[in-house]
């Protein structure tokens, strides 16, 4: 680029020297210029995706986070939907749950979003309350194959923000070669009570070498937490956006998991709170030092390749020992929401489309995000699922009548939720706090959270 | 000290200047803005201008997604009644009043050792200072989290003893320390700086001392004390600012969350959290300019009790 261009009236005059004044007035042009450009090149370095000409190609940003067997999956998916639509670039970005969302808020903050964002039900009131997302019902992307009730659960008064990526249920896995080596039976899941958990899961610490356990502990997100509250007739949140529980009901669950700790059907405190820290692959049960453990449905695969035996998905125990009574809901394990800043939402749409409804992409992606809600797709793909797939979609169809109302979704500032659990149930286990001081104080500040 | 003195000499020099060198200084000063410019832009868009940006967010309700909205000085008196603020400000305290004399005093004992002439100093010197480089690091911490943990080396060691050690980064009661051990460890750069300091004490002092028969001991209170100071100042300072704003170690080790139960919850941590984790930027800059105060008023403490121990040899 010529920067100065001499303008005519310069060029027709003839050559003298020039004035002193004439000097500085160039050396201050010179000078304005080039912070003229440093400018230039700071704001070329902001925009994302920088805008094309109509027929170009157009260059998509999509992230989302998970492990290493995600992105291999998801890699392969974007490589079907460029080979179809040669036009669009998808620019994958991708990383760690725990990163994920404080990069996420910092992108949108600075108007440099992805266009395409994996969404968790957590946030997505959080984004689409405040015009982040965009609403995906105005653009093309076939809906009329969805199962329902995911369908729905990407709706709000904003609304369709997020198309279900997968239907998911909050499971138990456990590992046969632990109970094997520690010569324990496995439950039987359709009437075990909680009792039963606790017995089994101390008896197998007992039968097993120093360091392994029976059970992973809960209180580190709030499925479980969420089990629990519905079978005792509570839920997490209500429909209008409160918290559905008193501190007591938060106290007993602390108190059954301090029970757990004693029994030692659970690791040691300092045990739990570094187990909270380790990745899917180097948590207890992928290790073998867990005979079970609470995990989503869709995660039984990644782990199964992780601790390398076959696991096997558990329904969660009950109080009254009927797994009718287990409350259990369909999850929608991930969503598929756009920017509401993207440049090129039609594009966007399309590939959000693909994902949900192609054959191809269900070929791709498999169940890693969970069970395909595009009955067409599921029905295509089963042959080629792998067995631990095929697990997870037995469970998906096993539990279907068993599953309680479908729970509200999460309101905003859901996402803050979770580390409180997390803080809270290791002030319990290390007996800084009791279980009723730790209940009504969680208790209080989740309600501040969720009505900020 | 001696940087001093010979500032005071320019500007004095600098009193006398003839028309002719102002003018020789002004086009060099010209110069010197220009070649300053890349820096300049850099300090005014990356710096000043977020600073400003931050001190209009604190007085505002801001969640990253919509435009802030003006609340006044509410971040500020909500911050009276946050519990786990006021935790993080103990957690903070602690870490720079225990990590920095601690760290001062290994680096101050290990430049004595070195200055006595040791054969190969130039190696130790690189050994000792190898961890100031790393200490700070995502991967250090990483490594420190093994080392430290329920099955981590050090608890290995302790069980060849017949020792049960804790989960020294996973139990609320011992994990801050675990971090200011980190922090000790990485004495390298005031250990260069006091190395330095001792390099320029004059021979002298000490060998009137060992005539008029002074124990080692009384010439290290003395001697080597006194002439020190500045250069402890100087570190003091450094490492004092340097600590109230240290982030990556606690981030990494705690798996970004400050616990167990908060134990390891820095302030600017916390910080972290609300702004980037629960949409709270407002307070969360709220929170930076209380740091910056704090950090000031430790700083304008430290020159003022300076004046009482820091013995200048002009």
């Amino acid at each position: 680029m010529q920067l100065f261009s001499r303008p005519a009236s310069a060029a027709r005059q003839p050559a003298q020297s020039p004035s002193p004044g004439a000097a500085r007035r160039i050396r201050k042009t010179g000078v304005v210029a080039a912070a003229a450009a440093v400018v230039m090149a700071l704001s070329a370095c902001g925009g994302g995706s920088s805008p094309q000409n109509a027929d170009g190609p157009v260059e998509l940003r999509f992230s989302w986070w998970g492990g290493d067997k995600r992105a291999q999956l998801t890699q392969e998916a974007i490589k079907q939907f460029e080979a179809e639509n040669p036009n669009i670039k998808i620019k994958p970005e991708f990383g760690d749950w725990s990163g994920y969302w404080d990069k996420l808020a910092t992108q949108v903050a600075a108007n440099d979003a992805p266009d395409i964002i994996q969404m968790d039900e957590k946030y997505i009131t959080e984004y689409s309350s405040r015009g982040a997302l965009l609403d995906l019902s105005k653009y093309e992307i076939d809906t009329s194959k969805l199962d329902e009730a995911a369908l729905n659960a990407g709706k709000s008064e904003d609304g369709l923000t997020g198309i279900a990526a997968g239907i998911n249920a909050a499971t138990i896995l456990a590992n046969p070669a632990v109970f094997e080596a520690a010569g324990v039976a496995m439950p039987d899941d359709s009437t075990w009570t909680w009792e039963d958990f606790e017995k089994i899961a101390s008896d197998v610490t007992a039968k097993s070498p120093k360091g392994t356990y029976g059970a992973a502990a809960y209180g580190t997100d709030e499925a479980s937490l969420g089990v629990w509250l519905r079978q005792n007739g509570k839920s997490l949140y209500t429909s209008d956006g409160n918290l559905g529980f008193e501190p007591s009901d938060i106290s007993e669950w602390w108190a059954f998991l301090k029970q757990l700790s004693e029994n030692k059907a659970v690791p040691t405190a300092s045990e739990v709170v570094e187990a909270e820290a380790a990745p899917l692959d180097q948590s207890g049960l992928a290790t073998g030092k867990n005979a079970m453990a609470f995990w989503w449905s869709n995660q039984a695969p990644a782990l199964e390749k992780a601790s390398g035996s076959d696991l096997k998905i558990l329904r969660f125990p009950t109080k009254t020992g009927s797994s009718a009574d287990a409350e259990l809901w369909y999850k929608a394990s991930q969503f598929w929401s756009a920017s509401s800043r993207t440049k090129h939402p039609e594009e966007t749409a399309k590939f959000i489309d693909f994902l949900a409804n192609n054959v191809k992409a269900g070929e791709a992606l498999l169940a890693d995000r969970g069970v395909y809600p595009n009955s067409e797709v599921r029905a295509a793909i089963e042959s080629k699922l792998t067995p631990a797939d095929v697990k997870v979609v037995k469970f998906i169809d096993q539990i279907k009548d068993e599953l309680g109302e479908a729970p509200a979704p999460p309101p905003k500032g859901a996402g803050a939720i979770q580390e409180i659990i997390k803080r809270y149930t290791s002030e319990v286990l290390f007996e800084r706090l009791s279980t009723d001081e730790a209940g009504k104080k969680a208790h209080d500040e989740m309600k501040s959270a969720i009505s900020s | 000290m001696s940087a001093i003195s010979e500032l005071s000499s320019i500007t004095r020099r600098k009193g006398k200047a003839t028309a002719a060198e102002k003018k020789a200084n002004g086009r060099d000063n010209k110069a010197a803005y220009i070649f300053l410019l890349p820096w300049l832009v850099g300090l005014v868009a990356i710096t000043i201008g977020p600073m400003i940006m931050s001190l209009y967010l604190s007085f505002t309700d801001y969640n990253l997604l919509q435009p802030p909205e003006w609340v006044g000085l509410e971040n500020f008196t909500r911050m009276l009644s946050d519990a786990r603020l006021h935790n993080s400000l103990g957690v903070t305290f602690t870490y720079v009043f225990v990590g920095v004399p601690l760290q001062l005093a290994v680096a101050l004992l290990i430049a004595l050792v070195l200055d006595k002439g040791l054969r190969g100093l130039p190696f130790y010197r690189s050994v000792f200072y190898l961890p100031s480089l790393l200490g700070g690091s995502v991967a250090v911490a990483i490594l420190w989290k093994q080392i430290f943990g329920t099955t981590g080396l050090v608890n290995q060691v302790l069980a060849m003893f017949g020792i049960q050690g804790p989960g020294w980064i996973s139990d609320p009661s011992t994990a801050l320390g675990s971090i200011i051990l980190l922090h000790v460890w990485t004495f390298g750069a005031p250990m260069i700086i006091f190395l330095a300091g001792l390099r320029q004490i004059p021979h002298m002092y000490y060998e009137a001392a060992r005539v008029d028969g002074a124990t080692t001991l009384q010439q290290f209170w003395r001697i080597t004390l006194p002439m020190l100071s500045p250069i402890i100042f100087f570190n003091l300072v450094l490492q004092i600012i340097g600590s109230f704003q240290s982030f990556t170690q606690a981030f990494i080790v705690s798996g970004g969350n400050g616990g167990p139960s908060d134990s390891t919850m820095f302030f600017t941590l916390y910080l972290y959290q609300k702004g980037f984790g629960q949409f709270d930027m407002g307070y969360a800059s709220a929170m930076a300019w209380v740091l910056l105060v704090i950090i000031g008023v430790f700083t304008a403490i430290n020159f003022i009790a300076s004046k009482y121990w820091v013995f200048y040899d002009d």
